[in-house]
């Protein structure tokens, strides 16, 4: 599993079409994107990763920085996004952080 | 020779960027695009202008449209900070407004044509989330294609955490 994480807009799936030669329905039906939404909602988070890790391509948006939320609830979901990634990152192959479109492999060749 | 700065709010990208310029001979220029908004503002440009002179930078104000500005001689441009004039862009009443994007684009191509070397700094601010007030996702949209647009065309990209420069694409030195 290839795992994608960056900021906010910074290119990630243009980036992963781009690597694979994919167009937009090729995209969605090889790789799963917005994960971090889906860490909020979810007690198990391992069993989380496990799943998504059947993609070939997992992309995750890095929201973990600025200042710590107010509202009990949205830091939950920052911190269980976080947490998230970092099981994504240890069960994929390679790690690629997408950066103003351009990409840093954090893990893997 | 194009470079993109980028960093988060005091992290040592003005400085920096600043020196990379430092190396080069010719005019220095400095594009500002803060508007002067109140006195917090006016005191921070004051001190800036101030400490860039001493640099021998020339400052050129810009709030908006890049178009108008006209080096009067060939040398190295430090243009700073492109997240101003992104909103000045699309908030001001004299910006581009919806057409921010194409006109901030297409000044940096014709600025870069009037220069030997183009710093451009720009913010980072997209790992916070996107659950802001108003109208602040319109502008985290707006900023992250003008900087994935100026990232592709530039000859070096990086990024600059606690005043250390990591290089996306190029290199140091390479301006």
């Amino acid at each position: 599993m290839l795992f994608v994480t960056g900021p906010l807009y910074s290119g990630k799936k243009d980036y992963v079409k781009l690597r694979f030669g994919w167009d937009d329905t090729q995209l969605a039906s090889h790789a799963v994107w917005d994960v971090q939404e889906l860490a909020a909602q979810e007690e198990a988070l391992e069993a989380l990763a496990d799943r998504l890790s059947a993609h070939e391509v997992v992309i995750a948006t890095e929201v973990g920085g600025g200042v710590v939320p107010i509202d009990p609830q949205a830091r939950r979901a920052r911190e269980a996004a976080g947490r998230l990634s970092c099981l994504l990152a240890q069960r994929a192959d390679t790690v690629i952080r997408v950066f103003c479109g351009l990409p840093l492999l954090l893990k893997g060749e | 020779m194009m470079t993109l700065v980028v960093g988060g709010a005091a992290s040592g990208k003005s400085e920096y960027a600043e020196s990379l310029l430092m190396r080069l001979d010719g005019r220095r220029y400095y594009i500002a695009t803060m508007q002067p908004f109140g006195e917090e503002a006016l005191a921070r440009i004051r001190k800036h202008r101030a400490m860039r002179a001493l640099k021998r930078f020339e400052t050129i104000e810009c709030s908006t449209n890049l178009l108008s500005v006209h080096l009067p001689e060939r040398g190295n441009v430090l243009l700073e900070c492109m997240s101003n004039l992104a909103a000045n862009e699309l908030y001001a009443p004299e910006g581009a407004g919806e057409a921010a994007y194409d006109a901030i684009l297409t000044g940096v191509d014709v600025l870069r044509r009037q220069c030997d070397a183009l710093v451009i700094v720009s913010n980072e601010v997209f790992t916070g989330g996107n659950q802001y007030a108003g109208d602040t996702d319109h502008y985290l949209h707006l900023l992250a294609k003008v900087n994935r647009a100026l990232a592709g065309r530039a000859d070096n990209v990086c990024e600059v955490i606690c005043g250390q420069a990591y290089y996306y694409k190029g290199r140091e030195g390479a301006v």
